[in-house]
């Protein structure tokens, strides 16, 4: 029998108000490795008071004293480092490295975080008018929430919870209900941190949980990862209830490669952009667009590092690419495969039959490649979020950046060059909030903002950054005259 | 098997150092000579400090840019007989003591320029020096004098 996952609420591992589960499967294996509790509003309820309840207390404990707490918790990391990414292996399916480095971005957004007494701090300003004083300060706001997509299940929460709760809120994380091991395993280093209870809360669940969250009363914000139609509701739902919100939603990222890259060099790079994470990253490549002739060779050298990836049991170290995140999942990235090949474009590899050995009921998918792609394809329009790559062939700079401006998305976008001028006119023109010169994932790191535009970002305030410490505070001005 | 990834050439390396750390540590006990004990502690010491760094890489030393596939890589390049340890003569051990320290550097010096994070060639490539430098110190014991 598998071991049933438990809510963190008030400092206490309890049950659910119903017992309804769902179950959590090894995409490498396909076996059910775990069940999590389908939780209910009335959960949500219970986190939100709990939090409710901690937030005072919290909000006047010194900024130092908060963030020693987070001091703590990055040694409690570093020692559970190991455990952490694998337990993520095992119900994600990426590779360990992959999942190493997940954890590690997680950390850092705690290193960023302590320094709340320095990006906390608000301004002043004397006499603006005689003898009248005008300070800014800011201050946290009450209880904040976050609902975590499956692909990032250790690190995204950790893009807001350590930002909102070193600047005094309370907290309640709701992670995706595909992947809940991974942050109970950091919440059992909270629970041995010592937070006082009720400052950071876990409730585990799917819709009922989500609208919990998005219609409570006393929840004052909410932080959204996920598909951009779900960030969509999140974003309206916060506006009906009057909440802070900041909903990343999903993307198409274009990856441009100019007739004068250095493809050689900058392959290995390339292929990551694509396949890693098997393609479940709202930063991977998705459209290779070539441009001017470069087009025949950059085919020929893709196709030929794609097939040499290994695929595998993301646990076993050298495998280069895991398996997707669930059966449902595989069976939509197939189904977008299937609509490729009807729409008309040229399966040139094709990863459906691939077969790993010792793992006959993985979620497996191989690197596809479709060449002779039409940007009005749904292949080369829509998320398909798994290991399939559309190569589109363009004349010019123009008319790559003529595809990323017609993309409902803004995610990030690529470009590999040796011209410097090349590259100002791409960053400068291309709508996308992230983006890569000369490397395929634009990932920024914790003390950068994470986000996209258009279709990909709905709201004001980035993930992480400094600005994430205006999501989580109000600014409140204050005029005083003694004189 | 392949070295085609960070975390393999990570792994590997930390279980190289390991394992010369646990020979040096037998070889320490067994040899006679106050000058080789002296030198076989340093170096035991030293591949201590090495697996310490080799963990601390493999955690802390994470971008992007860890996930670029790896090519031209094989550990069976690197694999040793381990044979040296059943011997019990001083000249013997330090034989095996240069094996090691030779296997090490060569590995740690090849490896530096292949992975694709400059700060880890980096680390590697230090590692490689200080193996160059116990390995100028191993050879002025020489193997006639035990």
């Amino acid at each position: 029998m598998v071991g049933r996952i438990k809510n963190y609420i008030n400092g206490e591992w309890m049950d659910s108000e119903i017992r309804e589960f769902g179950d959590v499967w090894c995409p490498a294996t396909g076996e059910k490795i775990a069940e999590v509790p389908l939780s209910t509003a009335a959960d949500m309820d219970k986190a939100a008071q709990a939090a409710k309840e901690a937030y005072w207390d919290w909000r006047c404990t010194p900024p130092l004293t908060r963030a020693r707490y987070f001091f703590k918790l990055k040694d409690l990391f570093e020692n559970a480092f190991e455990d952490i990414a694998r337990t993520l292996v095992t119900e994600e399916g990426k590779t360990i490295d992959e999942s190493r480095g997940e954890v590690r971005r997680m950390i850092e957004n705690v290193e960023h975080a302590t320094g709340v007494t320095t990006m906390m701090t608000g301004y002043n300003l004397e006499d603006i008018a005689q003898g009248i004083d005008c300070t800014a300060e800011r201050q946290s706001i009450g209880v904040f929430g976050v609902i975590a997509p499956f692909n990032f299940p250790a690190m995204v929460p950790w893009w807001f919870l350590p930002y909102a709760v070193v600047s005094g809120n309370t907290y309640i994380v709701k992670p995706s209900e595909q992947v809940p091991m991974t942050q109970t395993r950091i919440f059992e280093a909270i629970d041995e941190c010592g937070f006082p209870e009720g400052v950071i809360n876990m409730v585990h669940g799917a819709r009922d949980a989500v609208n919990g969250m998005l219609y409570h009363p006393d929840i004052k914000g909410v932080s959204f990862v996920g598909q951009s139609a779900t960030a969509r509701y999140v974003y309206k739902a916060c506006g009906e209830t009057g909440k802070r919100v900041q909903a990343l939603g999903g993307a198409k990222n274009f990856v441009l490669v100019m007739p004068d890259a250095e493809l050689d060099r900058h392959m290995p790079s390339l292929i990551t952009s694509f396949y890693g994470c098997a393609g479940e990253r709202c930063l991977s490549g998705s459209v290779l667009v070539a441009v001017g002739d470069v087009y025949k060779e950059l085919k020929e050298k893709f196709v030929a590092a794609a097939k040499a990836l290994k695929v595998g049991n993301g646990l076993q170290e050298g495998i280069q690419m895991g398996p997707v995140v669930s059966k449902k999942h595989k069976e939509k990235v197939l189904g977008y495969i299937e609509k490729g090949i009807k729409e008309g474009a040229k399966l040139i590899l094709d990863g459906r039959n691939i077969r790993v050995d010792g793992y006959p009921n993985g979620f497996f998918i191989g690197p596809t490649v479709f060449d002779e792609v039409h940007p009005d394809m749904s292949i080369a329009k829509e998320e398909i979020f798994g290991p399939v790559v559309a190569l589109i062939h363009v004349k010019n700079l123009d008319e790559g950046l003529k595809l990323i401006e017609n993309s409902e998305y803004g995610n990030a976008a690529c470009l590999y060059t040796t011209n410097g001028k090349t590259a100002r006119e791409f960053k400068y023109r291309a709508v996308a909030s992230m983006m890569g010169i000369n490397l395929g994932i634009a990932a920024p790191m914790s003390f950068f903002p994470f986000g996209g535009a258009k279709g990909s970002f709905f709201g004001d305030i980035k993930g992480h950054g400094r600005e994430v410490f205006q999501f989580f505070t109000d600014t409140k001005v204050v005029i005083q005259r003694w004189t | 098997m392949a070295l085609s990834t960070f975390g393999a050439i990570m792994g590997f390396s930390a279980e190289m150092v390991q394992q010369t750390e646990a020979f040096y540590e037998t070889m320490f006990q067994k040899a006679k000579d106050p000058i080789l004990r002296e030198a076989l502690e340093v170096l035991l010491e030293e591949e201590g400090k090495n697996y310490s760094l080799m963990e601390r890489t493999r955690r802390e030393n994470v971008t992007e840019m860890i996930l670029e596939p790896i090519a031209g890589l094989d550990q069976g390049d690197y694999e040793i007989e381990m044979r040296g340890m059943d011997q019990t003569k001083d000249a013997d051990l330090l034989k095996m003591a240069l094996i090691l320290e030779e296997r090490e550097r060569r590995f740690f010096s090849e490896v530096s320029d292949k992975v694709p994070l400059p700060e880890v060639g980096r680390i590697f490539r230090k590692v490689a020096q200080k193996k160059e430098r116990s390995l100028a110190r191993l050879k002025t014991l020489g193997l006639n004098q035990f």
